[in-house]
């Protein structure tokens, strides 16, 4: 490579990274996820859920409970997911927090094929944002085919 | 202007720091690895459970080969440490890490996240040769200061972090694993008292800042990297966060000044100081000469100033990497200071 080369390249290079770094720590303040914002220990925020299955004879199931042979804990391990009945910390944020448990829903409500029953997956979620009052908020998987 | 930028990162400097931390970087890495690995050897990988791609078009590999990439990436790693191979297995390490990091949502933690970018750079740089341009380097460091910058800013804006609401609420929770600790009462009680976190949250906040901006100043950096280093135990002992402390306590090397054998120190040869030198000045920043039979140690720094003794003595291992933390706050002592002469 041409040394005039070598030096534009170089230049681009740094003033991509520090760009892209720059962009990724401002991001964090409106992302969800939150890569490269660097925001350690963010939030004191707790949350529970009740997650249930709505099957198509109406019936809600709480997923403790196993069906079709899956169990919810071992679909959802990671994350502090595992168990959304007990009152958690939200490791890296409420926002961060909920739209793992949105995306565990949808992920739930599509690899699970043995389940013939279940329309959708429900999460009945009281949030605590650091020392406010606690929110309810619905969060539901979409309709399964 | 642009001139003097591209001199700045296209100058020839020390590649001894950042080799050091690729040595360092290879068990982090492993350490990283450790759970993936584990899965693995029970047939688990993150395609059995709860996961979220970053694109549809992300490439997926059948399980057998993701496998053993990851285990490659473990040979790649340590190779890394022991310098063979160097360029391809520090390549190797980064893409199979930065690959598995962009294979899920889920994978993403911050930890990982420097990993990632210390890997690029380590990547980058000739870190199998002597000297090298300046860039990576300048890359590591700004990206090691954006860390510390971005956190402290983040609580800074935060009225409920700078208040002290949030560290309150997650020592109180945790009250008891504080009370599992050999700590006496009244320290409970403290750690636990809302007022303490009113102040204890802006100091937490002020060291982060600090750290940010101390590490790029000359006469503040010695003591930005000190305090780095108890800030980063101190997570260590009281949060889970997988390889952080280790990776950034690593990375602190690379604000050591890139030039090499700039300093002298003179030692009777029948000491064993000059081969404890040797052996730890894993940053080559010591010539070591011999002096006459008997003659205390001397230490000729770049400056040209002289130490003499048990400060000469005291300055070399304020210098050496693995020395420094014990060894700094002795050179704050007024007969260290005083000995330093022209």
């Amino acid at each position: 490579m041409g040394s005039r080369v070598r030096v534009v390249a170089r230049r681009i290079v740094v003033v991509a990274v520090v760009a892209a770094q720059l962009f990724f720590v401002a991001r964090g303040y409106w992302s969800d996820h939150k890569e490269f914002g660097f925001q350690m220990f963010p939030e004191s925020s707790t949350w529970r859920a009740d997650v249930v299955r709505v099957t198509d004879d109406g019936r809600r199931v709480p997923v403790q409970v196993p069906w079709a042979g899956y169990r919810w804990h071992e679909l959802v391990p990671d994350l502090g997911l595992s168990y959304p009945s007990v009152r958690r910390h939200a490791t890296a944020g409420l926002d961060n927090q909920l739209a793992f448990l949105e995306s565990a829903l949808d992920w739930v409500a599509s690899n699970t094929p043995r389940d013939h029953e279940t329309l959708y997956l429900e999460a009945r979620v009281t949030s605590w944002h650091n020392a406010d009052e606690p929110e309810v908020s619905v969060i539901r998987s979409p309709m399964r085919e | 202007m642009i001139a003097a930028f591209d001199e700045l990162l296209g100058r020839q400097v020390s590649m001894r720091a950042l080799a050091l931390l690729r040595v360092l970087a290879g068990p982090i890495v492993l350490l990283h690895l450790r759970p993936f690995l584990a899965d693995s050897l029970e047939g688990r990988t993150y395609g059995d459970a709860f996961h979220e791609q970053y694109a549809d078009w992300y490439p997926e590999l059948p399980e057998p080969v993701y496998i053993g990439l990851l285990w490659l990436a473990a040979i790649a790693a340590v190779a890394m440490t022991l310098g063979v191979f160097v360029r391809l297995a520090t390549t190797t390490t980064f893409a199979i890490v930065t690959y598995n990091l962009f294979l899920s949502t889920t994978h993403f933690h911050n930890n990982r996240a420097y990993l990632v970018i210390v890997l690029g750079l380590l990547a980058a740089a000739p870190t199998d040769r002597e000297q090298g341009p300046a860039w990576p380097l300048w890359l590591l460091r700004f990206e090691a200061s954006a860390v510390y910058a971005a956190s402290g800013l983040s609580k800074l804006v935060d009225p409920d972090w700078f208040g002290g609401t949030v560290t309150w609420q997650r020592v109180v929770r945790a009250r008891d694993d504080l009370e599992a600790w050999p700590l006496p009462d009244w320290v409970v009680r403290v750690l636990t008292d809302r007022d303490f976190h009113t102040g204890a949250a802006k100091v937490i906040v002020l060291t982060e800042l600090f750290i940010a901006a101390g590490l790029w100043l000359r006469p503040t950096r010695y003591l930005a990297v000190w305090v780095a280093v108890v800030f980063h135990v101190m997570i260590e002992v009281s949060a889970s966060v997988q390889v952080f402390s280790f990776l950034a306590i690593a990375v602190l090397v690379v604000w050591a000044v890139p030039s090499t054998r700039d300093r002298v120190i003179r030692i009777d040869p029948q000491r064993r100081l000059g081969s404890v030198v040797r052996r730890l000045d894993w940053l080559a920043r010591f010539r070591v000469e011999p002096s006459d039979a008997g003659r205390p140690a001397e230490v000729v720094d770049r400056d040209g100033t002289t130490l003499r003794g048990a400060p000469a003595v005291a300055f070399v291992f304020s210098r050496l990497p693995v020395t420094a933390w014990f060894t700094l706050p002795t050179l704050l002592l007024p007969s260290v200071r005083r000995a330093r002469t022209r």
